[in-house]
């Protein structure tokens, strides 16, 4: 397969800090973003994202085709291609890999991706180059769906697998004749707490236009370096040559020393990161909250939420938060997300005034500067974040000051991670929380527990027996619609819709969308950073150093 | 004999009920380490549970505990939920790495330590004594985490030190002098920080137990005899001030491992730091309680240690 980069030359090291040691090089099992940042780099899928396009092309699979009612895709493989140690790759190591991915005892977090129609997609082998996968219904993002789904050396991890012991195996401390994969690297060594080295795969399948065989570069160093500042100090120094996932005052204190440290930065505007308040608006009965659900009335009324969302600055969160790096949004789809977003959606300027005429058309009134709903009571809530996320509590600090303008007291309550996600999604002991979602994919597919009633991450309300509300009933049948309909105007369309319910009927208020800063060496070339994970890494083939 | 046989229970039991309350402490907290993959849209409540089960996590607090402690009196801590794979050796590797830093550092502080506390202590009141009590406080009051950024830096500006990590890119081509080179180069940085992050209250402490020492009658009657000053300080009034000092190196293996975790992080040593900063964050229970009762069991070793030179070094000690 010809890459569509510059041509670059073939050598040298590439270093990489990762904030944490990944934890296994086993892509069936890896669920964190440093395990799979040095998987991708290892294996290879059937049909790929491009991350600078945002669409599908081919990968291990050179072509496909699809039958008329879009059930059933038929891939066809590569021929001639050799995982890193040498072996041939045919549709045999498909079938198992699908088989490993499917199997429940293995408990992978990709196999609910591949499951559609709530059945498993079945995987049959046509010849030993041909693979069909049948679907128990059409699906839109069928052929997203193969992404990162890595392709396994069934002559490899085959017997662990039977043996019942796949699980503990490719752990870091595989031997590396013990380990392979289709990518552009395979493992050269690990040592414990301190960097994991690639090497070149020579068996790699992917050439440069001028013909030469990927990857150029000879190795690639994930060094394991624990803190934001000391990762930011290190790529300052040289040490490291590529930087993402960093905040935008150390952009600003990177920017100073651009043009004298021999390093870039680039600023690849909003990302897929949507944060957004939301309230508990559960069913509380069962678990008997009564200070909460008596102030349910107040979160369930549109007009509060609509009040809230006017009065929010979202400029001032974008100002402070960001450095303004950052964009303001009303609705789940960020800018970054050109084949989704929805430009019609209104943009209200925020109005301190408009939000007081929607509380007391509401029935709320003012008790000297107190805001009091139609019992007397006076109007105050908490906002839960995460004590770990910094930017989310200067978000929810903005938000208290915001709302004290219109009489409301809002304590914000940070809170450990875990024990916010319990309050979530078991206890639902909270009022109101600021929180953040990155899309795993362009694709609204990759959202359907969001936005389904009966979704498990319909998170102001998860787990409906049936819709609670006429708007969740009506995105639940879009939601479904655009799930099986293949064609892409008519499916933007219905997702467009969408995205007017969530802004009109705020059931969760967005507020902004960070831009994705990334920083490399001057002296790398092709690099192409994109908004979809991984930001810095998915052209590795094609990075060479000048 | 029958005072080691005596330690040895005390440590047993001190192990135990660490174990039993970082357990507790562990459960109590709400979220579990499969809690966060809840609020991936992309992975079902049905797969969590799976992993749930996969690891136990669905039994009840005291079936746990035991199933734990059975395997742990087997040398078997559990399984972490991160890695897929043993604590036990996960932890080995890095504890090496940290003793050779805590170790180092240890080294230095008290070499430091001693000398230049003697030194105030005779010099007491003087200029020097001063400008060395203006440091040690201004030492005192400046955060860890601040000091070692610094240092960070120094390394980055000047380019003198690797700026992290144990050994460099290159260590595999090494050979055997150039090997334990590299390492000492990477050492140096995070020894020294941890050294100076735990000088000075050694300095203080052995000012004063010098100070203490220096005037008491013997040493009076000794400079009477015209001993030299030298031998005064070395033969005489060190020994005696011992005692205190011993007692302190046993308390200040706590205070090295306790900061070591901070230097490790920020330097990016690969010993049990980052490893336990991962693991509490993530709520890997069985690293996080494997890396506790590693640290105790360095504990009561230095503290047992420090009693047994003490044992050593004061025939009062012997008679009791």
């Amino acid at each position: 397969m010809v890459a569509d980069g510059v041509p670059g030359h073939a050598g040298g090291r590439l270093v990489v800090a990762l904030r944490s040691e990944p934890k296994t090089l086993n892509p069936v099992l890896a669920v964190d973003e440093p395990s799979r940042d040095v998987i991708r780099c290892l294996t290879a899928d059937l049909i790929h994202i491009n991350r600078g396009s945002l669409k599908t092309e081919p990968s291990l699979a050179k072509s496909w085709t699809v039958s008329r009612d879009g059930r059933q895709y038929t891939l066809h493989l590569r021929r001639g291609l050799r995982f890193s140690d040498g072996e041939a790759f045919n549709a045999d190591d498909v079938i198992f890999s699908f088989q490993v991915y499917l199997d429940e005892k293995i408990n992978s977090s990709q196999r609910d991706l591949l499951v559609v129609g709530g059945k498993p997609i079945v995987v049959v082998k046509l010849d030993a180059y041909t693979v069909r996968f049948e679907l128990a219904q059409p699906y839109a993002a069928a052929e997203r769906l193969f992404d990162g789904v890595a392709i396994l050396p069934r002559h490899l991890v085959e017997s662990s697998y039977q043996s019942g012991s796949f699980s503990q195996s490719w752990s870091l401390s595989v031997p590396p004749n013990q380990f392979a994969g289709l990518g552009p690297f395979r493992l050269k060594e690990y040592i414990p707490g301190q960097r994991v080295v690639l090497e070149r795969n020579p068996y790699y399948w992917k050439a440069d236009t001028a013909g030469n065989q990927l990857p150029y570069l000879n190795e690639i160093v994930f060094l394991f370096v624990a803190s934001e500042d000391a990762q930011v100090i290190r790529f300052q120094s040289g040490d490291t040559d590529v930087l993402s996932r960093f905040s935008a005052e150390n952009f600003a204190v990177l920017q100073k020393q651009q043009s004298e440290k021999g390093y870039r930065l680039d600023d690849l505007g909003p990302g897929l990161e949507y944060n957004f308040l939301f309230f508990n608006l559960n069913d509380l009965s069962p678990k008997g909250l009564p200070e909460i659900a008596k102030k349910q009335a107040w979160f369930q009324d549109l007009r509060f939420r609509q009040a809230v969302s006017t009065a929010i600055d979202r400029d001032g969160i974008v100002r402070l938060v960001y450095s303004g790096r950052a964009t303001p949004i009303w609705d789940q789809v960020t800018p970054g997300n050109k084949l989704w977003l929805d430009d019609k959606i209104p943009r209200p300027v925020r109005s301190l005034e408009h939000a007081r005429q929607l509380l007391q058309s509401a029935g709320f009134s003012w008790k000297s500067s107190t805001l009091v709903d139609p019992h007397g009571e006076p109007v105050e809530f908490s906002i839960l974040t995460s004590s770990s996320n910094a930017q989310r509590m200067k978000m929810a600090t903005i938000i208290q000051d915001d709302l004290s303008q219109l009489g409301m007291t809002v304590q914000v309550v940070p809170l450990e991670f875990h024990a916010m996600v319990d309050r979530l999604q078991n206890s639902y002991n909270y009022e109101a929380a600021v929180m953040g979602l990155v899309s795993g994919d362009a694709d609204p597919t990759s959202e359907m527990n969001v936005w389904l009633s009966s979704g498990e991450t319909h998170l102001w309300h998860p787990n409906q027996d049936k819709p609670a509300t006429q708007w969740e009933s009506e995105m639940d049948q879009l939601m479904q619609e655009q799930l099986v309909t293949l064609d892409y105007a008519k499916r933007k369309r219905i997702y467009d819709r969408v995205q007017e319910i969530v802004a009109e009927d705020l059931p969760v208020i967005c507020l902004v969308s960070p831009d994705i800063l990334v920083g490399a060496a001057n002296r790398m070339r092709n690099f192409r950073p994109a908004i979809l994970v991984p930001y810095t890494l998915w052209n590795v083939e094609q990075l060479y150093i000048q | 004999m029958k005072y080691l046989a005596r330690r040895l229970v005390h440590a047993t039991l001190l192990l135990a009920a660490v174990s039993l309350f970082s357990f507790a402490i562990l459960q109590l907290a709400p979220g579990d380490f499969f809690a966060p993959m809840g609020l991936n849209p992309q992975i079902s409540s049905r797969t969590i549970a799976g992993l749930r089960s996969q690891y136990g996590l669905d039994r009840s607090f005291p079936v746990r505990y035991g199933h734990w402690l059975h395997d742990a009196l087997k040398g078997n801590l559990g399984a972490s939920f991160a890695y897929n794979s043993p604590v036990a050796p996960l932890l080995a590797v890095r504890a090496r790495n940290t003793l050779l830093l805590t170790g180092t550092a240890m080294l230095l502080a008290w070499l430091i330590a001693i000398p230049l506390g003697m030194w105030s202590a005779v010099y007491r009141g003087k200029w020097g004594d001063r400008a060395g009590a203006v440091v040690t406080s201004g030492l005192l009051t400046v955060p860890d985490l601040v000091l070692f950024l610094v240092l960070l830096l120094v390394a980055v500006r000047t380019g003198w030190f690797p700026t992290g990590g144990m050994v460099s890119a290159v260590f595999g081509d090494l050979n055997v002098w150039n090997r334990v080179k590299d390492i000492a180069e990477h050492l140096f940085l995070p020894a020294l920080g941890l050294a100076i992050a735990t000088l000075p209250p050694l300095l203080r402490h052995v000012r004063s137990a010098m100070i203490e020492v220096l005037e008491a009658p013997f040493i009076r009657a000794a400079r009477a005899h015209g001993i030299t000053e030298r031998r005064v300080l070395f033969r005489y009034a060190l020994p005696v001030a011992a005692n205190p000092l011993i007692s302190l190196f046993g308390l200040s293996v706590a205070t090295m491992l306790s900061t070591s975790l901070l230097v490790e992080v920020i330097l990016s040593w690969p010993g049990i730091g980052p490893l336990l900063v991962d693991a509490i964050l993530a709520k890997d229970v069985y690293v996080v309680i494997g890396t506790v009762m590693l640290s105790s069991v360095f504990l009561v070793l230095g503290s047992l240690f420090a009693d047994l030179l003490l044992f050593a070094a004061d025939p009062r000690m012997r008679v009791e």
